[in-house]
C-alpha cells in the first residue's frame, strides 16, 4: 500500500514542494515587511470597492502576492459579472 | 597589488561559512594567486583549526587593529602552500573589540599585498556581520537548502543589496545538498532555492562525510585531487571566482532508471 501511497501521492503534498510554497509566501511577508493579517483586510477594502460597481464571482476571485526576480507583485483578478446600475 | 575583497557569509550559522572560506582559499592558493584568510569570527575563532594551522598562531586581528604587531607579523603562513595566510581571529576578545572603519583601513592594507582577500564573517547580522562587509567588494552567500538557512540567506542578500555602491555583486553556494532527498522529493533542489532567492549561482557543494574528516585532519578537502565531491565543487567554486567557465554538477539530474520511467508512467507529476 506504502508504494502505491507513493505512486499516486500528488506532487504538492510533499515535503519539497510544501518547503518551497511556504518560503516563497514567507519571503515575500519578510521583504515587504508585511504582516499576516494586512493582506486580507486590503482584500476585503478593495472586494467591497469593486463591488459597489460590479457584481463579481467571489468562488474564482483570486487575490494574491506573486514574486518576480527579487520584486513582489500584488495579483487581483476579480471575474466580473455584470455592472450594477 | 590590488586585490580583491571577497566577504563569506551566510546570516545562519553552521552551515558551512568556514568550511568554505578553507577550501576556497586553499584551491585558489593552489592555482596561483596570493591568498589572505581573514577570520572575522572574533571571540570564536575556528578557521586555524579548519586550516590546521592552530598551533602556529602568535598574534591575531585585534592586535593588528590594536597596532600591537604588524600586520605581517600577524599573518600565519599556510604549512602548503606558502602564498596562502592566515590572519587570525582574537580567541578572548570580542566583536566590539573593532569596528567597521578599522576593518575597511586593514583590508585595504590586505588588498595591497594579496590577490584575493577572502573574508570569513560570523554568523547573524549585527555589528560582527556588519564588520565583515565593511571592506568587501564581493560576497558569496551561503545556505543549505533548507528553510532557515534559505529565509536568513535572502535577510542577508537585502542588507548586501542595500550597499550595491561598495559591493558590486553577491553570489549563493548551496551547501550539502543531499541528491537522494532531492530525488525523493523531500528536500529543495538547487533550482528550487534559486528560483526562491533569485541570485546568480557560483556552486553547489554535495553532503560529503569527508568534510568531517578533514576538519579532524586540519586538512581542507579541496587541498588534494582525491576527493571529488565537496572537494571538487570547491576547486569549481575558486575557478569560477576567477572567471573561468565551469560547468555546474547536475545534482538534480534524474536516471531514467526502469523504476522512475514507471512511476512516470502512472503519474508524471512525480518525477
Amino acid at each position: 500500500m506504502q508504494l502505491l501511497d507513493w505512486l499516486f501521492r500528488k506532487s504538492s503534498d510533499d515535503a519539497r514542494s510544501k518547503a518551497k510554497d511556504r518560503m516563497k509566501q514567507m519571503l515575500i511577508h519578510d521583504r515587504l515587511e508585511l504582516p499576516p493579517d494586512r493582506l486580507s483586510s486590503l482584500e476585503e477594502e478593495l472586494v467591497a470597492v469593486v463591488c459597489r460597481y460590479f457584481d463579481i464571482d467571489r468562488d474564482t476571485t483570486r487575490f494574491d502576492l506573486q514574486q518576480y526576480e527579487r520584486k513582489a507583485s500584488l495579483i487581483a483578478n476579480f471575474p466580473l459579472v455584470r455592472s450594477k446600475t | 597589488m590590488t586585490g580583491r575583497v571577497i566577504v563569506v557569509t551566510s546570516g545562519k550559522g553552521g552551515v558551512g561559512k568556514t568550511t568554505a572560506s578553507a577550501n576556497i582559499g586553499l584551491a585558489l592558493a593552489a592555482s596561483g594567486p596570493s591568498v589572505a584568510l581573514v577570520d572575522m569570527d572574533i571571540g570564536l575563532r575556528n578557521l586555524d583549526i579548519l586550516m590546521g594551522l592552530e598551533n602556529r598562531v602568535v598574534y591575531n586581528l585585534v592586535d593588528v587593529v590594536e597596532e600591537k604587531c604588524k600586520l605581517r607579523q600577524a599573518l600565519v603562513k599556510d604549512k602548503r602552500l606558502p602564498n596562502l595566510n592566515l590572519l587570525p581571529a582574537a580567541q578572548t576578545r570580542d566583536k566590539t573589540a573593532v569596528n567597521a572603519d578599522q576593518m575597511k583601513k586593514l583590508t585595504e592594507e590586505l588588498k595591497g599585498m594579496f590577490d584575493y582577500v577572502l573574508i570569513d564573517s560570523p554568523a547573524g547580522i549585527e555589528s560582527g556581520f556588519q564588520n565583515a562587509i565593511a571592506g568587501a567588494e564581493e560576497a558569496v552567500v551561503i545556505c543549505t537548502p533548507e528553510m532557515s538557512a534559505v529565509r536568513d540567506a535572502d535577510r542577508v542578500i537585502g542588507l548586501l543589496e542595500a550597499r550595491k555602491d561598495e559591493i558590486s555583486q553577491y553570489r549563493l553556494i548551496i551547501n550539502r545538498i543531499r541528491p537522494h532527498m532531492v530525488k525523493s522529493n523531500d528536500m529543495m533542489s538547487v533550482q528550487d532555492v534559486l528560483e526562491i532567492l533569485s541570485v546568480k549561482l557560483l556552486g553547489v557543494v554535495p553532503e560529503d562525510d569527508q568534510v568531517i574528516v578533514s576538519t579532524n585532519k586540519g586538512e581542507p578537502l579541496s587541498g588534494s585531487s582525491d576527493n571529488q565531491k565537496a572537494g571538487q565543487a570547491y576547486r569549481n567554486i575558486a575557478k569560477r571566482l576567477q572567471g573561468e567557465e565551469v560547468p555546474f554538477l547536475n545534482l538534480d539530474a534524474m536516471d531514467a532508471t526502469w523504476f522512475t520511467k514507471v512511476v512516470k508512467f502512472f503519474n508524471p507529476a512525480r518525477v
